[in-house]
C-alpha cells in the first residue's frame, strides 16, 4: 500500500512561508491524534480476569510439566502482567492523546494570533488517509493505523523522538532536502522566525484560551480522565498525566507564541534548553533493528519496573514526556513478550488483549461484498463521520467568539470525544470481515468524510447514517437516547443553527 | 422534560435531598436522608437532562470536579448518576478522593450557611452498587457510569471471596482518607458563589 504523504515542507521557515509552516504544524500535531486512538481502540484494557485466568490456567496445564500448585501461581501472576500492562499501555496512549489534543489547539491559538488565519482543520480531515508519513521529516518513515504492538510502538517513538535518528529499515530514498530530523527541530526553526520577525502585539482573534481569574468558563481542556487511569497490581489507581502538565495558552505577542510552542516541545519529547544537559533516553536502535529498551528490573516479586532518567520527564514537572511514555509500554512490551514466549503453551502476550486488527483498514474493505459487513461498514462511516464533525466544530471555536466556544465544547467537543468517537471505536471491534482470506476485527479507518457531498448538513448526515446503521445492528438503534440529536448543528460553512438551550448563570450570551 | 421530573426535587445521590420524601424511594424524614438519585439515571459528561443533575469526577475540568451536583443546565453535568461509594476524582488537587464525600460536604455547607437541618445519609460514604441495586429493583446492572479503565472497586485476587473483601477494604480506605482530607479538599475548591 503507498502511503500519502501530508504535506510538502519548505527549506526554511520565513516571514512568507511561516503560515503555510504553521498549518503543516498543525496538519503533524492532527495526524497523531488518529494515530494514537487507532491503537487504543485496539487494547481490550479491561477484560474479564476469571476467563483469562481459566484460559491460561488451561495453556499451562496442557504441557503437563508442572503441578497444580505452580500452574495456580503461575496462572495468577501471568494474569496480573496482562491486565496491568493492558491498562497501562492504554491509558498512557490516551494521555498523549489529551496531550496531543492540546498541543493542536496551541499550535492553531499560534497561527490565529501569528499569521492573523483560523486554521484549517477541514483541508487536513480531507487528505488524512493511512498509512500516512511526516513528510519533510529525515528520514521518513510509515505511519500505520494499527493495533498495539512493538512494530507500532516504534512507530509512536520515531514521531516523538528528542534526537535525530537513522531508521534502520529505511533505504535512504529522500531526493528532497533534509528539512529537519525531529519535530522538535521544526517547532525551533518556527520559533526562531517568530522571534526575529513577529514581535506583536497579535491582533485580536478568536482562540482558545485557558482559565482565567474573572473570565468565563473555559472548559476547553484537563489533563486527566478516568480513561488516563490505570491500576497496579494491587488495583490502587494511577494517574497517567500530572494537573499542572500544560495548559491552553492565549497568543498575544511573540512571548506568548513561544511560550505555546515550547509546551509541546517539552511535552512530547522531554528536551527543552533548561534540560538538555540532563541523562534522557533517546531512539537507539539494536542489532534486531528494534529500538533499544528501557533497562528492566525485575523486583522479588517478579514485577518488572522500567528506570527512567532525569532529562525523560518535562522540565519543571513530574510528567514524563510523550518519547519517555512510549518508551516504557515498548520497554515493558518486550520484556513481557519474551517472558510469554519462554514459558511452553502460551500464545504470543499481545494477542491476550489485543484485537486482531487489520493495519490500515478503509471503508472500501468493509464494503466489499467479497467478506464485507454491511453494520461494521456503516460503523465505521458513523466514525469517519464524527471525528470529521469533531474537527467541524474545534475549526469553528477559531471563527467564533467564547460563548459560542463554550457551547460546542460542553453540548458537542466532549461529548463527541468520550462518548460519540468512543463508542464507536471501541463497539466496532466486535464486527468482523474477511481480507485475502483472513478474518479480522473491525477498526476505525479514520478515512476522510466530506460532509459536501451532500446538500443535508453535517449533523443531519450524521443522524441520517446512525438511522441506517440502527436498521443493520439493533444495538445502535437506541442507542444513546439523545445522544446525537443533542449535537451542536454547525455547517461547513461555520454557521450554526441554535437548537441547544442558552446556558443561565454565565455571563454569556446566545 | 417527563412529569416525573417536574415533581420531584432532583439531586444526584443518597443524601443528597433536601426535603422530606424526596429520596429516590420517597420514605426519608428529613433533609439529607434520602437513599437515592432522583435525577435521571445518565452515564457520562454532559448527558444530563437539568440543572443540577450532573456528577462529577470521571470526565472533566478540575474546576467542574469541584462540584458535583451544581451544574447550572442541561448538558453542563460532568458525569453520571448516582455516585457510587467507589468514585473517585480523576483530575486536579483532590485526584484520587471520593466525590460522594465531596457531594455531600457541599450539601451540607449549603444547608449550614442557610441554617437548614439534615440527618445523616444512610451510607457514611456513600451507595454501594449493590446498595442501588436492591433499591431499584434490578440485578448486576452496572451503576457505575462511563470510562474505558474498568472497575472502580475491584482486585485481581483469584479467591473471589478474597476478592470481595479487598475490594470493600480498598474503597473503604480511599474514603476514609478522602474524609480525612477533606478540609485539604474544599480549601482547592471554592463554592461557585465565592469566585
Amino acid at each position: 500500500m503507498s502511503t500519502q504523504k501530508l504535506f510538502k515542507f519548505d527549506t526554511e521557515v520565513t516571514p512568507d512561508n511561516l503560515e503555510d509552516v504553521m498549518q503543516q504544524a498543525i496538519t503533524l500535531e492532527l495526524a497523531t491524534i488518529p494515530t494514537y486512538l487507532s491503537t487504543y481502540y485496539s487494547i481490550n484494557r479491561a477484560q474479564d480476569q476469571d476467563q483469562l485466568y481459566a484460559k491460561l490456567h488451561n495453556q499451562l496445564s496442557a504441557s503437563g510439566k508442572r503441578n497444580k500448585e505452580d500452574i495456580d501461581k503461575l496462572a495468577q501472576e501471568l494474569k496480573l502482567d496482562i491486565l496491568v500492562y493492558s491498562n497501562k499501555s492504554a491509558a498512557l496512549t490516551m494521555s498523549v492523546v489529551i496531550e496531543e489534543m492540546l498541543h493542536l489547539a496551541l499550535s492553531c491559538n499560534v497561527k490565529q494570533a501569528v499569521c492573523q488565519v483560523a486554521p484549517d482543520l477541514m483541508s487536513i480531515g480531507k487528505i488524512l488517509r493511512f498509512p500516512t508519513q511526516l513528510d519533510g521529516h529525515e528520514p521518513e518513515f510509515t505511519i500505520n493505523a494499527a493495533k498495539l504492538s512493538l512494530n507500532q510502538l516504534t512507530t509512536f517513538l520515531q514521531i516523538e523522538s528528542p534526537q535525530p535518528f537513522v531508521d534502520p529499515n529505511t533505504i535512504l530514498l529522500r531526493q528532497a532536502k533534509v528539512e529537519y530530523h525531529t519535530i522538535g527541530l521544526l517547532y525551533e526553526k518556527i520559533m526562531k522566525c517568530i522571534s526575529d520577525n513577529f514581535p506583536g502585539p497579535y491582533k485580536k482573534r478568536p482562540q482558545l484560551l485557558p482559565p482565567e481569574t474573572g473570565s468565563g468558563p473555559r472548559p476547553f481542556y484537563s489533563q486527566n480522565s478516568m480513561n488516563t487511569v490505570h491500576y497496579d497490581r494491587d488495583h490502587n489507581p494511577h494517574f497517567a498525566n500530572e494537573n499542572d502538565s500544560g495548559e491552553l495558552v492565549g497568543v498575544y505577542d511573540s512571548q506568548s507564541a513561544i511560550e505555546a510552542l515550547h509546551f509541546i516541545v517539552e511535552q512530547g519529547e522531554g528536551s527543552t534548553t533548561k534540560q538538555n544537559e540532563k541523562p534522557q533516553h533517546t531512539l537507539k536502535w539494536g542489532p534486531d533493528k528494534m529500538p533499544i529498551p528501557m533497562n528492566i528490573i525485575v523486583d522479588e516479586n517478579n514485577v518488572p519496573k522500567a528506570e527512567f532518567w532525569e532529562g525523560d520527564y518535562e522540565d519543571e514537572g513530574k510528567e514524563l514526556a510523550h518519547f519517555a511514555k512510549f518508551l516504557e509500554a515498548y520497554s515493558l512490551g518486550r520484556y513481557y513478550e519474551n517472558k510469554f514466549k519462554d514459558i511452553e503453551g502460551l500464545d504470543d502476550f499481545y494477542s491476550y488483549f489485543v484485537y486482531n486488527q487489520a493495519s490500515n483498514p478503509t471503508q472500501a474493505d468493509y464494503e466489499n461484498p467479497n467478506g464485507g459487513n454491511i453494520a461494521l461498514a456503516l460503523a465505521n462511516k458513523l466514525g469517519s463521520a464524527v471525528f470529521a464533525y469533531i474537527l467541524l466544530m474545534i475549526e469553528t471555536c477559531y471563527y467564533e467568539e467564547e460563548d459560542t466556544q463554550y457551547d460546542l465544547f460542553m453540548f458537542g467537543i466532549h461529548k463527541s470525544m468520550i462518548w460519540l468517537l468512543s463508542e464507536t471505536g471501541n463497539h466496532i471491534n466486535s464486527y468482523t470481515y474477511t481480507k485475502d482470506n483472513k478474518e479480522y476485527n473491525g477498526a476505525l479507518s479514520f478515512e476522510p468524510f466530506s460532509f459536501e457531498k451532500s446538500s443535508l448538513r453535517p449533523k443531519e448526515q450524521i443522524l441520517a447514517i446512525l438511522d441506517e446503521l440502527g436498521k443493520a445492528d439493533h444495538y445502535w438503534k437506541d442507542w444513546g437516547d439523545n445522544y446525537f440529536p443533542s449535537l451542536p448543528d454547525v455547517g461547513t460553512d461555520h454557521s450554526i443553527i441554535k437548537n441547544v438551550p442558552d446556558v443561565p448563570s454565565t455571563p454569556f450570551t446566545h | 422534560m417527563s412529569s416525573e421530573l417536574e415533581s420531584k426535587e432532583l439531586h444526584v445521590c443518597m443524601g443528597l435531598n433536601s426535603c422530606k420524601n424526596s429520596g429516590y424511594s420517597g420514605k426519608n424524614d428529613c433533609a439529607g436522608l434520602g437513599d437515592c438519585a432522583t435525577a435521571v439515571n445518565h452515564p457520562c459528561h454532559t448527558l444530563n437532562s437539568c440543572k443540577g443533575q450532573g456528577a462529577c469526577g470521571i470526565f472533566g475540568t478540575t474546576e467542574e470536579f469541584c462540584h458535583p451536583g451544581e451544574n447550572d443546565c442541561r448538558y453542563q453535568g460532568s458525569c453520571g448518576v448516582p455516585i457510587l461509594n467507589s468514585r473517585f476524582i480523576a483530575q486536579g488537587p483532590n485526584k484520587g478522593r471520593s466525590v460522594w464525600l465531596l457531594a455531600r460536604a457541599r450539601f451540607e455547607q449549603k444547608r449550614d450557611a442557610n441554617k437548614e437541618n439534615y440527618g445523616e445519609a444512610p451510607l457514611p460514604f456513600g451507595p454501594t452498587e449493590d446498595y442501588v441495586n436492591k433499591l431499584r429493583g434490578t440485578t448486576g446492572q452496572n451503576y457505575s457510569s462511563c470510562s474505558q479503565s474498568g472497575s472502580r472497586a475491584c482486585s485481581y485476587s483469584n479467591d473471589k471471596a478474597l476478592r470481595a473483601v479487598e475490594k470493600d477494604a480498598r474503597v473503604l480506605n480511599m474514603n476514609l482518607k478522602s474524609k480525612a482530607l477533606m478540609p485539604d479538599t474544599l480549601s482547592t475548591c471554592p463554592p461557585k458563589n465565592e469566585k
